[in-house]
């Protein structure tokens, strides 16, 4: 091991490095290198989209929400939380330091967000969380608990209406890494089926884990079925259009989808070409629109007059209503490219439900 | 580990290469299955004693369904795995890519066959790039297919959100349907873990690449060219996880680049319950029915003890432990 | 490696240079030009108080498992582990200071549960022979499982003052997180290098037999090496806690590739013992940590991260294998 001409190796190691950092470069365009962390002046929006894997409309947030801020002439700045709340903390402090006016964003991991809180709290950056609630922040979203029970409600309608209310089973495809929306989306829908059809017994409830995505779903759901080998008439509620595809798409292979229905949430899979037959519905709520309710609060706060903070369900800053629709409905539904890209052309305070919802276009 | 000090020390097993061979083989093949089938035969029995309704076409239909896709990949892995080439991580990119350009040439209106054939050929095309580093870089293929492992999950996040097959299509009906009584993409599966099991242990071929697996220097000395082994079982390996990569999407009709993740751990579990050691050069194919089949069965048996599914994972976890602790100690004493 | 038998007699210069040539040195080189990019693309600010207070911070708990981590590397005997452990540390320290335990009572357990992880992969491995790797991957699972077992609702949140300061807080501008870090690492370095200790974990790694031959314990050290890992990790969780103030069912998931491509990068190998040093480790998180930050200020899609990060990890490990290390076949 005497010394060997190492020359060559270090600059391949260079050349190397060049090439690799020589792929960002690539991929910058459309960024517009960030606007510096000098203030200019102009309202910089500062959106950090969720990133979670299973999750198209988390991405095609950040779309929207850009197309309404060029629109506006406002600086733009996308970050993603990666799905991971270490990664959604150092975002927050990424955002103070390019010295951002407002923050936007969607966290799905929000174990972190009491701190995030107190990080913007201490930079004096009003923020807007989509969905998920936390003091201090604007809340925009829908109320979860309400579409939980508008979807378990519209459920159970028609149980009640083709089954005259005998149901042997309902299966809730939970994802419980959400917490509380979890909660909220699939104990308020078992609690509103329970509600029309009181007679279904308490033991005829069952939940398993679907982590919110069609794959895991589908891997864990065949076991529930068989586990449960004498239910006929059979009814299933989710955290997402996911979740509730798989239960269905599990129930198809076992050979028990001769009577089983499923009503979804978010929307996700009840539009296009594609739908489950046994999706009865779902309950949109046109999550890529987020950001065109959000604005309505980043007008006022870039004219200098900053509303009240709404943080809670309840009480939220802007309440996006939930659209419940049934597979029929939603065939008139656009798709949601479509709908993307006729947002970014709509008219300022046009919100994706008065577009959109069957309901609203009565 | 277990490999670089076999290469590295070729005399100690060079006495003792030519007796054993064959029926060592086999009779160690037949202890892993008898192994498996008895602890797959307890777990059925004590979940039946507490619910005796577990015995019912139901489960096998679980069961076996949840076997397919996983069945394929384990043969994929464990070509690589008796090849001595040790192990390959980026299998969930392989299976993903696969399904996403089948169903791209189907939605594009592309004839079913078309479509079904592009599955194999990327993933052969992925296997490929993975040998060709391995091979021409020298390069330690664990290492090498970490880094393709999440730097092909990053490109395909950046190639597409999700994708949905189309649900008119003959690949889909196929997903959906069921022959003699058990679903579609099992009996793939089975005819897969079959002809490699025969293919491996029968024809020269197959022998020797176990040779390679076993003993890489020595093959070596025999005439047997180390880089074309390596890129055909890369590439083969590659084929079959794409083959995987279209049953996979003729069942899940919507699926994301990440949707290949949760395969991973059953897929290396279900090669080492079957005794195809990490080592290279041992193992049989036909035991995979077995390894892979009781896998399946921990999640259904766990439904039916109503625990939540986060319990599956910890019996995978540590029933992997477990056996290849077993394995572990089996070799050692054997060794002596 | 061999050149540092016979160190004490080489001059200081000498060592440097023989320092510089090898993994040390051009992942030094690498981090120059990565921080040069940085500069040019990004500017002045790329170096700004604050900035470099956003790097340390997300590096400072990875460098600490990932020194901790390099032990069983260096022994030879992987631990895939670690991800999911310092994920079930936090969510057991979480837990516990969720239901009111006092939170160093709590840091003592979560720790402890790290010995008993430790020595459950140690005894496998080391006691029965088995494959880390297998091993490792096994009790990843079974971690991953027993946090999403144990996180169903959502988890409490646990502000510990204390803890927030150190792994959010600063001295000067610099993440006294970080500083805590750099000193653990330059112990380590000195430790694995300059102690007997040290050249027997080496010497493990390298050469299980030959170094059983020349009387070192081998069982002994690499059983410590798995429980130093597994500790480190269970530390890591509870400093996350302190930073995040809660602990997701998730949390930790897919760390232990970031950390071990970055040692990679740094000069450590997963698949060979023997080989890499501390320092290595540090440069190679700052490399990942760097660029992460370039493309994170310039606000760029973070998949290309990956793509980047996978490119200049076989790069490494083509480097170290020209330069005489590691070769497959």
């Amino acid at each position: 091991m005497k010394h060997v001409p190492h020359r060559p190796f270090t600059l391949a190691a260079a050349a190397l490095t060049a090439a690799a950092l020589g792929l960002t470069g690539c991929s910058s365009e459309g960024s517009g290198g960030g606007g510096g962390g000098e203030d200019d002046g102009t309202f910089t929006l500062g959106f950090a989209v969720g990133g979670q894997p299973d999750a198209d409309w988390q991405d095609l947030q950040g779309d929207v929400a850009q197309a309404l801020a060029e629109q506006r002439g406002w600086d733009f700045v996308e970050l993603s939380n990666d799905n991971s709340e270490a990664t959604a903390t150092t975002n927050a402090d990424l955002f103070i330091q390019e010295g951002v006016d407002l923050v936007m964003m969607f966290n799905g991991q929000p174990s972190a967000n009491p701190v995030i809180a107190k990080k913007y709290e201490d930079a004096g950056i009003p923020v807007i969380t989509f969905d998920i609630a936390q003091e201090g922040w604007y809340f925009v979203g829908v109320d979860n608990a309400a579409a939980g029970t508008a979807g378990g409600t519209a459920l159970g309608e028609v149980a009640k209406a083709e089954w005259d209310c005998e149901v042997d089973l309902v299966i809730s495809a939970e994802g419980t890494s959400a917490g509380q929306i979890n909660e909220w989306r699939t104990g308020n829908a078992r609690e509103a089926v329970a509600e029309v059809c009181p007679d279904i017994p308490e033991d005829a409830y069952v939940s398993y884990e679907a982590d919110g995505n069609l794959t895991t779903s589908l891997q864990n759901a065949p076991g529930v079925f068989a586990a449960n080998p004498d239910a006929e008439n059979i009814l299933v509620v989710g955290i997402n259009d996911q979740a509730v595809v798989g239960a269905l798409q599990a129930a198809t292979q076992l050979g028990r989808d001769d009577n089983i229905m499923g009503w979804g949430q978010d929307g996700g899979l009840i539009t296009g070409d594609n739908v489950d037959p046994n999706l009865a519905g779902s309950v949109m709520y046109f999550l890529e629109g987020y950001p065109a309710f959000a604005f309505e609060i980043a007008d006022a706060i870039a004219a200098g007059d900053v509303p009240e903070v709404k943080d809670t369900g309840d009480d939220a800053a802007v309440s996006v209503k939930p659209c419940p629709v049934s597979q029929e409905e939603a065939a008139e539904v656009p798709s949601i490219d479509e709908r993307v890209a006729a947002l970014a052309d709509a008219e300022q305070g046009t919100t994706a439900y008065d577009l959109f919802c069957p309901a609203a276009a009565g | 580990m277990t490999a670089p000090v076999t290469a590295a020390d070729p005399a100690p097993s060079r006495p003792r290469r030519r007796p054993p061979r064959a029926d060592a083989r086999s009779s160690a093949g037949l202890r892993d299955a008898l192994t498996i089938a008895a602890v797959w035969l307890l777990l059925g029995t004590v979940t039946a004693l507490v619910r005796p309704d577990f015995l019912s076409t139901q489960t096998l239909l679980a069961v076996t369904f949840t076997m397919a896709v996983a069945g394929v990949l384990a043969v994929s892995q464990g070509l690589v795995v008796i090849s001595g080439g040790l192990l390959d991580l980026s299998l969930p990119v392989a299976l993903i890519l696969s399904a996403w350009v089948t169903v791209s040439l189907l939605g594009a209106g592309l004839p079913t066959i078309v479509a079904v054939l592009a599955g194999p050929l990327t993933g052969a095309a992925w296997g490929l790039l993975n040998g060709l580093i391995i091979v021409y870089g020298k390069l330690n293929p664990i290492i090498v297919t970490l880094a393709t492992g999440f730097g092909g999950l990053a490109i395909m996040l950046v190639l597409f959100k999700s994708a949905q097959i189309p649900s008119g299509s003959e690949l889909r009906a196929f997903g959906l349907g069921r022959t003699l009584g058990l679903p579609n993409v099992f009996w793939p599966m089975v005819i897969l873990i079959v002809l490699t099991g025969l293919a491996v242990a029968y024809t020269r071929w197959g022998r020797r690449m176990v040779a390679v697996g076993g003993n890489a220097v020595a093959a070596k000395a025999r005439g047997l060219s180390l880089p074309r082994t390596r890129l055909a079982v890369f590439g083969g390996a590659g084929a079959i996880a794409g083959f995987a990569g279209v049953l996979f999407c003729s069942v899940n009709p919507s699926f994301t680049p990440n949707a290949g993740a949760g395969f991973q751990l059953i897929v290396i579990a279900a090669v080492i319950l079957a005794g195809i050691s990490l080592s290279g050069g041992k193992g049989n194919f036909l035991v995979l029915l077995l390894s892979v089949g009781f896998l399946s069965t921990i999640p259904v048996s766990i439904a039916f003890f109503g625990l939540p599914p986060a319990w599956s994972l910890v019996f995978q976890g540590g029933l992997l432990i477990l056996a290849v602790g077993i394995d572990g100690y089996r070799m050692r004493r054997s060794a002596r | 490696m061999t050149v540092d038998i016979d160190a004490g007699r080489v001059p200081l210069t000498r060592r440097l240079l023989a320092n510089l040539n090898g993994p040390v040195g051009s992942i030094a080189l690498t981090l120059a030009v990565t921080l040069i990019i940085g500069a040019v693309w990004v500017g002045p600010r790329y170096f700004s108080a604050s900035n470099i207070e956003i790097v340390g911070t997300s590096i400072a708990i990875p460098l600490i498992v990932g020194v901790l981590a390099s032990f069983a590397l260096l022994a030879g005997v992987v631990d895939l582990s670690i991800g999911s452990m310092v994920g079930f540390g936090a969510v057991a320290f979480n837990q516990l200071v969720g239901a009111g335990m006092d939170p160093w009572q709590a840091a003592g357990l979560t720790l402890l549960t790290g010995v008993a992880v430790g020595a459950v992969n140690a005894y496998v491995i080391v006691g029965l022979g088995a494959e880390p790797l297998a091993v490792t991957l096994g009790m990843l699972t079974l971690l991953r499982g027993l946090c999403q077992a144990i996180v169903i609702e959502a988890p409490p949140t646990t502000l510990v003052e204390p803890l927030y300061d150190l792994t959010q807080g600063s001295i000067g501008s610099f993440p006294t997180l970080l500083l805590i870090a750099i000193g653990l690492t330059l112990v380590a370095a000195g430790f694995v290098g300059k102690t007997r200790m040290g050249r027997a974990i080496r010497a493990v790694g390298g050469d299980a037999r030959a170094a059983g031959r020349v009387g070192i314990p081998v069982a002994r050290v690499r059983v410590i090496a798995l429980i130093v890992s597994a500790v480190g990790a269970a530390l890591g969780g509870i400093l996350y806690v302190g930073q995040l103030a809660s602990a997701s069912n998730i949390l930790g998931t897919g760390l232990e590739f970031q950390i071990y491509a970055a040692l990679m990068i740094g000069g450590y190998s997963i698949t060979r013992g023997g080989v890499g040093n501390p320092i290595g480790a540090l440069l190679g998180l700052l490399v990942v940590g760097a660029i992460t930050n370039i493309l994170n200020v310039q606000f760029i899609d973070p998949d290309y991260l990956d793509i980047i990060v996978a490119l200049i990890l076989l790069g490494a490990v083509l480097l170290d294998r020209i330069r005489g290390g590691d070769s497959f076949e």
